[in-house]
């Protein structure tokens, strides 16, 4: 599989860590902590995931994969993203 | 030019990593570098003889050829509040790649593509050669000659990957 960084172009997954999924977030108790950490929908099709460019140029990107095909529809800076 | 590949450490020179800060003009940077704009995943030379190499969004490595032991602090200083600095001069070894066949070699290494249409002149990637994270640029000279940047401790490991790869294209020629 390869990412396309909006920065360094195609690179091999070998270059990235994943991180999982983007739309997760940290809640303020304890109860709702086990789900944070454990639970995850793993749907068909479609995923936004968060991946680290770690052997590249070093930042964040949100990619959208399909979870079937791998097929990568956007790699976009996660700061970018994030706006 | 040497028929097969060289791998040349290259000594004394200044490293410096360079960050913009936040909301930064970039056309400035590129004028207190003295270039005319900043390199995108690319390496321009300043006429001052310092190496700009894009590595990064708003990311980028400057080497000087013969630097002063001060040059790290003069840099921070000349850009200070546009970009922030950090002097890696002891941190990374610099080595130029060079020869006939030094393309051909660098393929046994890098996960990118080198053909000359997608890696030429000035072109710059930050990747990974032999497990180990480099930072390399094909220079401005007709020949294929390359430069890259590693972290210091692992220069044995690269030099070790240079001697089997070059073994390997000699006896498969």
């Amino acid at each position: 599989m390869r990412i396309p960084c909006p920065y360094c172009g195609p690179r091999d997954t070998h270059e990235f860590v994943c991180r999982g999924e983007t739309d997760t977030n940290r809640p303020d108790n304890d109860e709702a902590f086990y789900d944070y950490v454990y639970l995850r929908d793993n749907p068909i099709g479609s995923v936004r995931e968060h991946w680290y460019h770690a052997q590249g140029c070093r930042n964040w990107l949100t990619v959208t994969r399909d979870s079937q095909t791998h097929e990568i529809s956007e790699a976009v800076l996660a700061k970018d993203a994030a706006r | 030019m040497v028929e097969g590949a060289e791998l040349v450490p290259m000594l004394g020179m200044g490293i410096a990593a360079v960050m913009a800060r936040r909301g930064a003009d970039m056309t400035h940077l590129a004028a207190l570098l003295g270039i005319s704009a900043m390199p995108v995943a690319r390496a321009l030379k300043a006429g001052s003889g310092e190496i700009i190499i894009g590595t990064g969004p708003e990311m980028w490595l400057v080497i000087s050829p013969d630097a002063a032991p001060d040059w790290g602090e003069s840099l921070a200083e000349r850009l200070a509040g546009v970009a922030s600095v950090s002097d890696q001069s002891g941190g990374y070894a610099l080595y130029s790649l060079r020869g006939a066949k030094a393309r051909q070699l660098l393929q046994k290494g890098a996960f990118i593509d080198l053909h000359p249409d997608a890696f030429g002149r000035g072109s710059a990637a930050t990747t990974v050669i032999a497990h180990a994270g480099v930072i390399l640029w094909q220079t401005e000279e007709e020949a294929p000659a390359f430069e890259l940047a590693l972290f210091r401790s692992f220069q044995a490991s690269l030099e070790h990957w240079f001697t089997v790869a070059l073994a390997a294209m000699a006896a498969a020629d």
